[in-house]
């Protein structure tokens, strides 16, 4: 009886979140909104694309907010030209995944360090009370030795967002311009598999996300044109992996010549290790790791007692 | 780095119980030991040039440090660098000016021990770094990093959770910007100017204090012989502005005799040479322990991240497909 009684309140609170969030603009629509946050044009396609490929797929309609302009990562281009030639291809990316808009902060790659994390907040908190997102994808913050600072400083911003975005205290000018307050009902924390320690189950089982792994087996060619279309990156990336192995007398037949084929080549190879790795030890045969926070997530465990 | 450490190190408040916390934690650790799973065990990375970039002076000294890793690197031919980013003007009890000198003067011959010849000192205020700004911080290091164009980097772990002292917390997130940031050329293009090339370390150890839970779990051991811990130890001794402390031993010997109790190998020594030589033992003693727990005889542990470990899609496919040219 008790049993029962504990499903009906849990039932009930879900609904309840469900009729917040159904009374945005976008699900007036019945289409239901997955907004991606990113510190970088790559970050998030090679972590979450197959995922958010499929979720676009079945319908729902997506946005990506994109922080830096990612004005360092090429060889032998100014930094302006990077973040002109990467911005297009970003935008081709994100287009090949399915999303309906891009937006580019502009912050310049490798300085939010000394950018102030409340105005980054408030940046990514103005996206979520605009596009009212059902599902929101962040970079996760508490992923240990992510080289790309970026992402953490982007994943705490964005994970403070999700919270203030709810509450009319934050920004309330928002508010006079019809941006009201939204509770975004499903997190995930997504991050390329540099944490060893990324599977272990966090503490407790409610208010904090647990590991999860997708299937993504049938948007993965989509999540591989995707990163492909990163040319200045890609390029970047198998010069740089040249370089270091030259540097120490050593070649990789693979790029021995660099040329769109060869380049392609190692995006194919790293995307499909990328999906061995996050399936490993799961049902999938490619897949996508994350820490999760759906709904039943966020009801406080007093009341699911 | 005294300063936020536990009562153990603080010498001039309970020195018989800073001894006795220390040898209960040694028991603790040894019996520990038995479960423990072993790493596995790390060889030197090949190349020619080691940097460690530390807050403070003694950082790669103490039990948790560089110091046997650094010696049996510079055995194999490195040569070292070793960066101090504070002052230290804290750390000791004869004023700011007066710590910060003999810190630094005892830093040099403290690396000379383990095959360090080269100090840079960056200055920054000994426990006054939040209001460091890290930018700037970064900016150092990158210039240092082109400059000298390491192989291997040595830093306290920009992951590790709860260490207290906030200089290492912020050295270590600058020293993390800079070692993602120091091989792109769009970064402070300035430094081209000066002839300098963007580089990456392709090698790096991280490090933090090994009792403070599970933040930082180390990947990886590195044996050590009995002649790289007794440089390290006496790499530990040299610090004496801090380390030596000869009220401590004093207190010890006085603590034991009221029991009817007394070490023999410490009978003849002044309570300052009886100091130096249970601050070397109590080096042995560790390295002992991490051998010991590894299978080794002597051990440091570290979490390395090797040369393709940041394309974790890629590091297979490089390794196993890389060619001599």
């Amino acid at each position: 009886m008790n049993f029962l009684k504990q499903r009906m309140t849990t039932t009930l609170l879900v609904a309840s979140l469900l009729l917040v969030f159904g009374s945005s603009p976008a699900a007036a629509a019945d289409k239901k909104v997955v907004l991606v946050i990113t510190a970088d044009a790559s970050d998030y396609i090679l972590a979450a694309g197959g995922t958010i490929a499929k979720m676009l797929d079945a319908g729902a309609e997506g946005y990506l907010v994109r922080v830096t302009n990612d004005d360092k990562d090429s060889w032998d281009l100014t930094p302006e030209e990077t973040a002109r030639r990467t911005r297009e291809e970003s935008e081709q990316a994100a287009k090949i995944l399915g999303f309906k808009e891009v937006e580019s902060l502009g912050y310049r790659a490798g300085e939010l360090g000394g950018v102030s994390p409340t105005e980054l907040r408030d940046r990514i908190l103005f996206y979520i009370r605009l596009y009212k997102p059902a599902v929101l994808f962040i970079p996760n913050p508490y992923a240990e030795y992510v080289e790309v600072l970026d992402r953490f400083y982007v994943g705490q911003a964005a994970e403070d967002a999700r919270r203030a975005a709810s509450l009319s205290n934050y920004q309330p000018p928002f508010a006079v311009v019809g941006l009201e307050t939204h509770v975004t009902p499903e997190l995930y924390y997504y991050a390329q598999p540099f944490d060893p320690r990324r599977r272990e189950a966090e503490s407790t089982a409610t208010f904090v996300p647990q590991p999860k792994a997708l299937d993504i087996a049938s948007t993965f060619d989509k999540k591989l044109r995707a990163a492909q279309a990163l040319k200045t990156i890609n390029h970047s990336t198998a010069m740089r992996i040249k370089d270091r192995l030259e540097s120490t007398d050593r070649r990789l037949p693979l790029l021995d010549e660099i040329n769109e084929e060869s380049v392609n080549r190692l995006v194919e190879i790293n995307i499909h290790k990328l999906a061995e790795i996050a399936a490993k030890d799961t049902e999938h045969s490619q897949a996508e790791e994350f820490h999760y926070a759906g709904v039943e997530y966020q009801i406080p465990s007093k009341y699911l007692q | 780095m005294r300063g936020y450490e536990l009562t153990i190190y603080d010498k001039a408040a309970r020195p018989v119980w800073g001894i006795g916390l220390r040898l209960a934690a040694f028991c603790a650790f040894t019996c520990l030991a038995g479960i423990a799973q072993r790493l596995p065990v790390g060889t030197i990375p090949p190349g020619n040039r080691l940097m460690i970039i530390e807050a403070h002076h003694d950082d790669h000294t103490w039990q948790w440090g560089f110091g046997g890793l650094a010696a049996r690197m510079t055995d194999q031919g490195y040569e070292g660098i070793l960066v101090r980013v504070s002052n230290d003007e804290k750390d000791g009890d004869d004023g700011y000016p007066h710590n910060d000198m003999v810190n630094l003067r005892e830093c040099k011959a403290a690396v000379a021990h383990i095959g360090i010849d080269s100090v840079i000192s960056l200055n920054w205020r000994n426990d006054y770094m939040d209001s460091t700004p890290l930018q700037e911080l970064r900016a150092q290091l990158i210039l240092l990093i082109r400059k000298y164009r390491p192989d291997v980097l040595m830093a306290y772990d920009p992951w590790g959770h709860y260490d207290r002292n906030p200089d290492h917390r912020k050295v270590s997130r600058a020293v993390a910007e800079a070692y993602w940031m120091a091989g792109y050329a769009n970064v402070h293009p300035e430094h081209l100017r000066l002839g300098l090339k963007p580089h990456r370390v392709p090698h790096i150890y991280f490090t933090q204090r090994g009792d403070y839970g599970k933040g930082h779990e180390p990947n990886v051991a590195v044996a050590h012989d009995a002649s790289h811990v007794r440089r390290k130890a006496n790499a530990m001794v040299a610090h004496r502005n801090i380390y030596h402390q000869p009220q401590t031993a004093r207190s010890i010997r006085d603590e034991l005799r009221k029991q009817g109790l007394h070490v023999p190998e410490l009978d003849g020594l002044s309570d300052g040479e009886a100091i130096d030589q249970i601050e070397k033992w109590y080096m042995y003693w560790s390295s002992e322990r991490y051998g010991r727990e590894n299978g080794l005889d002597y051990a440091e542990v570290f979490y390395q991240r090797a040369e393709w470990d940041h394309r974790p899609g890629l590091t297979e496919y490089v390794k196993n497909n890389a060619v001599s040219q």
